[in-house]
Formats: C-alpha cells, sequence, structure tokens
C-alpha cells in the first residue's frame, strides 16, 4: 500500500488550502491584535492560488489513493463554486467580525480546515472517504455556528445542529456498514458491479442500507424530512457563516449524492429516482409553504434554502445527463443569488439587536437604491423570474424533469415555484412600496459588503442573459 | 427574410432599455429633463418602428425582418425575432400606445419620477419583445419579463390598496405561466420525439404533429396562461383590482398592450400548434367567451367608480376578441385582430380620459360629477368620440372590429352570433348612462366649476387616438390587407387535420410517454 508522488497531484488544490489554513494558524501566533486583519487576506490569497491552481487542472483527470479519492471535471467544478463561496464569505465577514470583537485567527482556519474536507467530499470516490469528510466538515461547521460564543442563541444553534448532525450521521455510517457488509468493499466502482450481478435479497438490503445513507446526505443538503435544523441555524449562526452553510456544504454534498447513485446505485436507479421523487416533492413543497410565513430574513432563507434543494432535486431525480449538469449549473448560479441575498441580511442587521427582521428593509429602495435594486435582482432570481439566473437554472432542472416523463414532479416544481413568489416578492414590496419608517434603522454602511452584493447583482444578471457558456461547462463536468 | 437589412426589430425593442440606463445615470432632481429624455426615445422609437408598415410585404405570410442569432447553443434556443401580419399591428400599437402613456404622466406623476420613467420603458422592452420573439423560449423570457415592470408600476404608484392589487396581478399571472414553462418544456421534447430536431423555433413547431391525447395537454397548460392573461371569464378577477390601483399610464398599457399578449399567445400557440383542439375546444371557448361579453356589460353597468367601468368593459371587449377567434373564420379572426387594436386606443384612451379628470378632482366615483359638457367642452368632446368608439357605433373603429366579429361567428355558429349581438346593446347602456351621469345633466357638484379645460399636452396625446379611430373606422382596408395573408395561413393550419399523421409510424411509441407519469 504504498502511495506515489501521482497520487498527491490529485490533492494537490486541498493541499494548497491546507497549506494555508496551518500558516494562518502558525502566524496567528504572532500577530498583534490590531493586524489581526491579515490572517482574513492570507486566507484569500490561499483560496484564489487554489482556485487557480484548481482551474489549471480542470480538465485532468486523475484516480487516487487507490481509488479512494478521484480528480474529474465534476470535482474540479465543485471545487472552484467552493472555493469561490469561501472567497466572498470571507470577503462578507471582514467588518462583521470586528464589530463583534472576534477577529481572530480560528476563524478562517477553522473554515479553510471545513472547506478542505467538503473539496476532498466532492473528489471522493469510496464511502470511507465520503464518512470522514462529511464528519470533518461538520465540526467545522458546528463551532463556526457557535462562533458567538458569548450570544446563547447562538451557543444554542450550535448544540442543535451538532446533535442532529451526530444523528444523522449515525445512520450515515451505519448504511455504509450494511454495504460494506454485503459487498465487501467500499468502493463505489465495486459497489455497482457487485450490485448488478447480485440477487434480490442483496438488493433489498442495498435499497435499505441507501435508505440510510440518504439520512445522512440528506441532512447535509438539508432535504425534507432532515430539514428541521436548517432555519433555526441560519437564524442563530453569524450571518456570514449562514451564507457559507447555504452553499458550500451543499455543493459538495449533491455532487456526492450524485455520485453515490450515479455510480454506485446505478443498477438500483429506479428505485432510488422513486424515493428521490417523493423527497424532492416534499422538499420543495416544504419549504416554500413554511417561508411563507416567516418574518425574519435569515429564517426566510433558510425555509427558502430548503426549497432550492428541493429544486436540485428534481435534476437528479430526472437520471440524465441534463439533469445532472442542471444541479451543477443551478449550484453555481445559487452562489450568486443566496450570497448575495445574505449579504443584505448582513446590511440590514445592526449592532445593538442583530436584527434582520423583514420589516428593517421598508424603503431600503430608496434609501439604498443600488442595494435595493440588487435585493430586488435576488428577490426575482430566488422566484425564478426571466432574465436571472435562477431561471435558467430551474428551467433546466425541470426541463431534465420533462424530458424523463416527469410531468407531475416538473409540475409541482413550477407550481412551488409560484407560491415561492409570494414571500419573495413579499420583500420587495417592503422595500419599495410600504413607505419610509419613520426612524429608518441603521444599517452596516461596509464597502466589502457593499461589493459583495453588487457582484451578486451582476453575475445574477450577465448568467442570466448570456447562460450558454457556463451551461455547456456543467453539462461536460459530469463525467460519469 | 429582412427587407432593410438592417435589425430593426432589435433596434426598437433594445432603444428604450438603454435609454433606461442612460436614465439612471441622471440626477433625480432633474424631474422635467428625464420626463423629456424618456418621452424623446420613446418618440424615436415610435418613428424607427414606422418602416415596419411601410416595408412590410402583405403578400406572404412568412415571417418578416427577421434576426437570427445562437443564444443558448447546447439546447438549440436562439435568439429568433420577426413579425408578420398579426404581429405587426401589435408591435405598431405598443411604440404607438407608450409615448402617449408616458405624456400623460408628466403631472400625475410627482414622486420617484426618475425609476418611473426607467420603469415604463424597461416595460416597452418586455412589451415589444413578446410580440416579435418567434423562438418559444426567448418568448417566455420575455413573457415574464414584461410582468416585472408592471408589478413596480402598480405597487409603487398605484393607488391605495396597490400592495393586494399588484400582488394579485403577480401571483396570478405567474402561477397561470409557470404550467406554461411546462408546456413549452414538453413540446420541445415531443418535438424530438415526432420529428427528431431539437428545437425551439416557434414557426417550425407549427407543423409538428402532435396526436389528440397530447395536444389537449398541452392546449390546457397554454389556454390557462393566455386565459388569465387576456383575461377570460372566469379568470378575470386581477383585472378590476389591478386597473382600479394602477396610476393611469399603468392601466393605458395594462388594457392597451399587456392584455393583448393573451390574445396574441392564443394566435401564436393554441391556434396553429394544436388544431385538433382548437376544434374541440371552439365551443367552449366561444361560450366562455360570450359569458365574457355579458357578464363584463353587467358588471361595468352597476360600477360607480369610471375607471372600474371601463375595466370590466375590457373583459366585455376582449369578449369579442376571442369570439372572432374561436369562430375560425377568416373575417372573425381579421375582426378579432382589428378588435385588439381598437379595444387599445379606445379603452386606453378612455383610460387617459379618466386620468385626466382624476388629475384635477382625485376622485373617480362617476357621483361627484355631473354636467361637465358646459364646463370642459373639449374634454366632454374627446370623452364622447371615445365613449362612442367603445360602443362600437358605425363610423368608429369599434364598429368595424364587433362588425366583423359578429359576421364571423354567424358564419360558423349562428345561433351564438345572434344571442352575442345583443351584447352590443348592452355596452351602449353602461357607456351611455356613465357619459350622461358625467358629462351631461346639471352641475350639483359646486368643486366641479373650478375644473379647467384639456391643456395642451394632453390635447397632444388625445388627437393621435381620435385619429386612428376614425381611421380605422372608415378605411379599416390600410390594416385589414396587411393581415390578409397571415390569417388565411394561421387558419389553414388551424384547419389541417392531424388525423393523416396519427397513422403514420412516427406516432406509435406515443403510449409509453403519457403512461409514464413519474
Amino acid at each position: 500500500m504504498l502511495y506515489s508522488m501521482k497520487d498527491l497531484v490529485a490533492i494537490v488544490p486541498e493541499l494548497i488550502v491546507t497549506a494555508f489554513a496551518f500558516a494562518i494558524l502558525l502566524i496567528d501566533l504572532w500577530l498583534p491584535k490590531r493586524m489581526k486583519g491579515f490572517n482574513g487576506i492570507l486566507a484569500l490569497v490561499g483560496v484564489l492560488v487554489a482556485v487557480g491552481v484548481t482551474i489549471s487542472m480542470y480538465n485532468l483527470n486523475a484516480v487516487a489513493f487507490h481509488g479512494m479519492v478521484v480528480m474529474d471535471r465534476a470535482s474540479n467544478f465543485a471545487n472552484i463554486v467552493i472555493l469561490l463561496v469561501t472567497f466572498v464569505v470571507i470577503i462578507m465577514g471582514f467588518d462583521f467580525l470586528n464589530r463583534e470583537n472576534i477577529n481572530i485567527g480560528e476563524y478562517y482556519e477553522i473554515m479553510l480546515f471545513s472547506v478542505v474536507a467538503m473539496m476532498v467530499l466532492a473528489s471522493s470516490y469510496n464511502l470511507i472517504t465520503i464518512f470522514i469528510a462529511i464528519e470533518t466538515l461538520s465540526i467545522g461547521m458546528y463551532i463556526l455556528t457557535g462562533f458567538l460564543k458569548n450570544k446563547n442563541e447562538s451557543v444554542e444553534g450550535a448544540m442543535k445542529y451538532f446533535i442532529l448532525g451526530s444523528f444523522a450521521s449515525s445512520f450515515l455510517v451505519l448504511g455504509i456498514g450494511l454495504l460494506y457488509g454485503l459487498f465487501g468493499s467500499a468502493d463505489l466502482n465495486v459497489i455497482k458491479s457487485a450490485l448488478s450481478g447480485a440477487d434480490s435479497l442483496h438488493k433489498w438490503v442495498t435499497i435499505l442500507s441507501f435508505l440510510l445513507i440518504f439520512v445522512g446526505f440528506g441532512f447535509k443538503i438539508a432535504a425534507f424530512p432532515f430539514h428541521s435544523w436548517t432555519p433555526d441555524v441560519y437564524a442563530a449562526a453569524p450571518t456570514p457563516v449562514s451564507a457559507f452553510m447555504s452553499i458550500a456544504p451543499k455543493v459538495a454534498g449533491f455532487l456526492v449524492l450524485m455520485r453515490f447513485l450515479v455510480v454506485g446505485m446505478a443498477p438500483i436507479q429506479v428505485e432510488w429516482s422513486k424515493v428521490l421523487w417523493i423527497i424532492a416533492a416534499l422538499t420543495m413543497t416544504f419549504g416554500n409553504t413554511v417561508a411563507l410565513w416567516q418574518k425574519d430574513l435569515k429564517r426566510l432563507l433558510g425555509y427558502s434554502s430548503i426549497a432550492h434543494a428541493g429544486y436540485m432535486l428534481v435534476g437528479i431525480t430526472a437520471a440524465n445527463a441534463l439533469g445532472y449538469g442542471a444541479v451543477m449549473f443551478y449550484l453555481f448560479g445559487y452562489l450568486f443569488m443566496n450570497l448575495g441575498a445574505f449579504a443584505v441580511a448582513e446590511f440590514i442587521s445592526t449592532k445593538e439587536d442583530r436584527g434582520t427582521e423583514i420589516e428593517n428593509l421598508r424603503g431600503m429602495g430608496y434609501r439604498y437604491p443600488l442595494i435595493g435594486l440588487a435585493m430586488l435582482m435576488f428577490m426575482f432570481c430566488l422566484a425564478g423570474v426571466p432574465p436571472t439566473v435562477g431561471f435558467i437554472g430551474k428551467y433546466y432542472l425541470f426541463s431534465a424533469a420533462v424530458k424523463s416523463h416527469l410531468y407531475w414532479l416538473a409540475v409541482i416544481g413550477v407550481i412551488n415555484s409560484a407560491i415561492s413568489a409570494y414571500f419573495y416578492l413579499n420583500i420587495v414590496v417592503t422595500m419599495y412600496m410600504k413607505g419610509e419608517p419613520e426612524n429608518p434603522p441603521a444599517v452596516l454602511n461596509s464597502l466589502p459588503l457593499k461589493i459583495v452584493v453588487l457582484v451578486g447583482a451582476l453575475g445574477v444578471a450577465y448568467i442570466g442573459v448570456f447562460p450558454g457558456s457556463l451551461l455547456d461547462v456543467a453539462l461536460k463536468s459530469i463525467t460519469f | 427574410m429582412n427587407q432593410l437589412h438592417f435589425p430593426i426589430l432589435s433596434l426598437i425593442t433594445f432603444l428604450p432599455l438603454a435609454g433606461a440606463i442612460l436614465i439612471a445615470f441622471i440626477n433625480e432632481k432633474n424631474e422635467n429633463f428625464i420626463r423629456y429624455f424618456t418621452f424623446g426615445i420613446l418618440v424615436i422609437d415610435f418613428i424607427i418602428s414606422l418602416p415596419l408598415f411601410f416595408a412590410f410585404d402583405p403578400s406572404t405570410y412568412h415571417m418578416q425582418f427577421v434576426e437570427r442569432m445562437p443564444w443558448i447553443k447546447s439546447l438549440g434556443f436562439q435568439y429568433y425575432v420577426g413579425v408578420d401580419g398579426i404581429s405587426l399591428f401589435l408591435v405598431l400599437l405598443t411604440t404607438f400606445l407608450t409615448p402617449i402613456a408616458q405624456l400623460s404622466t408628466w403631472k400625475a406623476v410627482n414622486k420617484k419620477v426618475k425609476l418611473f420613467n426607467i420603469v415604463i420603458l424597461f416595460m416597452q422592452t418586455g412589451m415589444l419583445g413578446v410580440f416579435i420573439s418567434l423562438d418559444m423560449f426567448l418568448f417566455y423570457v420575455f413573457w415574464e419579463v414584461q410582468l416585472i415592470p408592471m408589478y413596480l408600476m402598480i405597487g409603487i404608484w398605484g393607488g391605495p390598496n396597490r400592495v393586494f392589487a399588484t400582488m394579485k396581478f403577480f401571483l396570478y399571472t405567474f402561477a397561470g405561466s409557470v404550467l406554461m414553462m411546462v408546456a413549452i418544456m414538453a413540446l420541445y421534447f415531443l418535438n424530438h420525439h415526432y420529428t427528431g430536431v431539437y428545437t425551439s423555433d416557434m414557426v417550425k413547431l407549427m407543423s409538428t404533429p402532435l396526436p389528440a391525447h397530447i395536444q389537449l395537454w398541452l392546449f390546457l397548460a397554454f389556454f390557462v396562461a393566455f386565459a388569465i392573461k387576456v383575461p377570460m371569464w372566469p379568470f378575470h378577477t386581477w383585472l378590476p383590482w389591478a386597473h382600479v390601483e394602477a396610476p393611469t399610464a399603468g392601466s393605458v398599457l395594462l388594457a392597451g398592450v399587456l392584455l393583448k399578449m393573451g390574445t396574441y399567445g392564443f394566435l401564436r400557440f393554441n391556434l396553429p400548434m394544436f388544431p385538433d383542439m382548437t376544434h374541440a375546444f371552439a365551443v367552449l371557448v366561444i361560450v366562455l367567451a360570450i359569458i365574457g361579453i355579458f357578464y363584463g356589460a353587467f358588471v361595468a353597468m352597476v360600477q360607480p367608480d369610471i375607471k372600474k367601468l371601463v375595466a370590466y368593459s375590457s373583459v366585455s371587449h376582449l369578449g369579442y376578441s376571442m369570439l372572432g377567434m374561436f369562430a375560425l373564420t377568416q373575417v372573425g379572426m381579421e375582426g378579432s385582430i382589428l378588435q385588439m387594436l381598437n379595444h387599445g386606443i379606445s379603452t386606453g384612451a378612455l383610460f387617459l380620459a379618466v386620468g385626466i379628470v382624476y388629475e384635477r378632482r382625485h376622485t373617480r366615483l362617476i357621483s361627484e360629477y355631473g354636467g361637465l359638457a358646459s364646463l370642459v367642452p373639449v374634454f366632454a368632446t374627446f370623452f364622447m368620440i371615445f365613449t362612442l368608439s367603445s360602443i362600437a357605433v358605425p363610423g368608429t373603429n369599434g364598429f368595424v372590429g364587433e362588425f366583423m366579429i359578429l359576421l364571423g361567428a354567424f358564419l360558423s355558429h349562428p345561433v351564438y352570433g345572434i344571442i352575442v349581438a345583443f351584447g352590443g346593446l348592452f355596452s351602449a347602456v353602461y357607456m351611455l348612462t356613465m357619459y350622461k351621469r358625467v358629462v351631461f345633466l346639471k352641475v350639483t357638484n359646486p368643486k366641479n366649476l373650478e375644473l379647467e379645460d384639456m391643456s395642451k399636452r394632453e390635447w397632444a396625446y388625445m388627437v393621435p387616438l381620435v385619429l386612428f379611430v376614425f381611421w380605422i373606422g372608415l378605411y379599416p382596408n390600410t390594416f385589414l390587407s396587411k393581415m390578409r395573408v397571415s390569417v388565411e395561413h394561421l387558419l389553414k393550419q388551424t384547419n389541417r387535420t392531424v388525423q393523416v399523421s396519427m397513422t403514420s409510424k412516427q406516432i406509435q411509441p406515443v403510449k409509453t410517454v403519457v403512461v409514464k407519469k413519474g
């Protein structure tokens, strides 16, 4: 069992991020208190380098460590999305950390370590790697959720997340154990070939273990009925962390779910497709329906992210290349709309009360015309109205379903889209149509936040009008 | 085919958008400059659109002024635009009506002037895009895009119930159109199934042979989307709210252009693409249209609010348009298209007239007025012309349209034709009663004594409308001659029997398509 340098090539981007995380860990010791911002710069540089390297290795195909880890276009695509999210979240956090007086190196270290775990998760081809990666990234997420250690709600959210997360992981490990017991291997390719010749008992036990493993994945991507942590944790966690959680782990989660289903579980595709049909429909409907009653922007975005996980599950349920490509495309577009919306949530939360109530947005369209316009675009985008990336993404997801003759699922999806328009537009109503408040709440006039918001808006509009090349890349990224 | 060798359709569609972007950089304090600038762009846009009319070749049903560019290559979506005899006048109506609507807001809209003008320019782009798109994906994008500016217009500059009205408008229309989205996707894949080509080219899709049971679902999905937009009874409930709450310009564009998207959609999708279902559902649609004609008229009779009365009269008038369309006769269909233009002109003008008095008195209740004939004679005259046009008095545009529709209905469904002939009677009842109570009788309300007659600006936007009332009323052939060949072709497509192709081998795998629903 020797590893060669070749194996290391497949994990170069991960190694870079790890190296920077350790560097921050060390340098932080010597940094005086007022220079802590340097950690953030270093983290940004690390992420950028990793993005550059990943792009330069984009078309490389490598299998490393005896098939535990692969590098292919899908993993590279996902890694780029994860790294971009990290980049933006670090920028979002600059002013936040100073304001809350928690500008310490640990924030960046933990974030980068969990990013490494996500990247490994996106590249893993073996159930053992998958489990280790999921656990590692979860630990980072638990800590980051409770990072406001003086605030009860933050700690409470972390605790809730931790307990539910461990519970979900135990299902995951049980499912993995069953599969290993059945086929004597945790390698997805081996499982696939063993499963295709298996008898019906093996098949049924496989379906059982698929369901158990799905509990673990479903928890990460916030699919119904494993979603219950999402709104609480999003509302409790520091806003940049909520933004991070709402996208990055999902990118890795969706990719690994696709790998697991499309490669490992290929012989029982009919069965998992049926299960996913139900889960996708319930996830969309639940997320959108409950979001109708939300008064807090962050909680609303929490439920909305459940709904969007449901939309993406539609793409996987369709079980065709268009659907898988559409999921990748959607994740990329989701980066812009969701980060933008979270940045606006951060923009309106003041230090005294971390108020992210929707009511605080009143009259914002006029007081901050650019931010207001951007938020309007994010809301129309999340609702799936053209000409935004949200519309194009949904169009691909649902048309993949139509291609596989899942007409009713597509109909449920678009009806959900219509339901969601109500609460997203309600935010636009608050910003533009309810008049000015008597004493407008103070907002964070932070330059980094504004940049994030504007970049998000530009991304939403540009990809919405010219989606062609990105769609090609997303469609071609699925090679398994 | 593009006889001008120049991307004229793109130019008229995107010029307003470019203008909107420019306005974003103007200081919002220069309100008057923004008004002039926007008006200038809209007028230029109208002038640029005139060559469409003069260079249009009426002897062919093929699309003209075509532009084609790949857009999303991997799925075969194109930027494909063009007009034929059906869409030509809707494009012209839009470029004609928007500057008029904008001119009417110079005094009425005082807050957020900059945003208002950006919204109106953006709306112009969206509306034109719908009428020129020949790629169904592109069509859908524009179809939804134009919801955004109207949503903002009602929501920001509307009346006291604006939030409810605009939400109802948006959600109702959006919910209807998302089903159309699924139908568009299904059509895309079914077309591949039957012809082996992935395309969203609407002209090609019009000749795809689809078996009846598939046509049924697609027809229904498109029907719901368009029927909400028209709006047909019983999908009309959003309309009175939207109209009453919208600012005058919003009402004008809503009635004048946005509603036409629904009727236009029927002509572009339902009739040529699903001919069997068009015939199967014709009687049902006619019945709904007739219910709409009478319902709209009856409800309009009891409205105390002039604007609401005009809104309900819209339901009635568009019922005529739907009736003429689904009579499936040449004269009826031409009448139906003409009725769309007429409705845009006369109902738009009526909303403008309501706006003129509302601007002065801030009320729209009929009972608040009375005796305006002696106080503001010019206004009373204009108002009368449009009232008569709305009633369809011979000599006005309304008469030609409704007459042709009735004729078309008699030819194919005589009984319904006879029933509808009474509808005209009711429209005279509600319009004339309203006119009498507002303009004639004695001046009972002293507040009206201070009313000023129409200003030059108001003259400027009313006169072109009057011109068209009489032009179409006296010599409709200018317009009819351009649409004739396209309508003939549309009817040929609608009357083609798909039964023949049902027996061909291509159709065999159909069952598997439908059985696997999930």
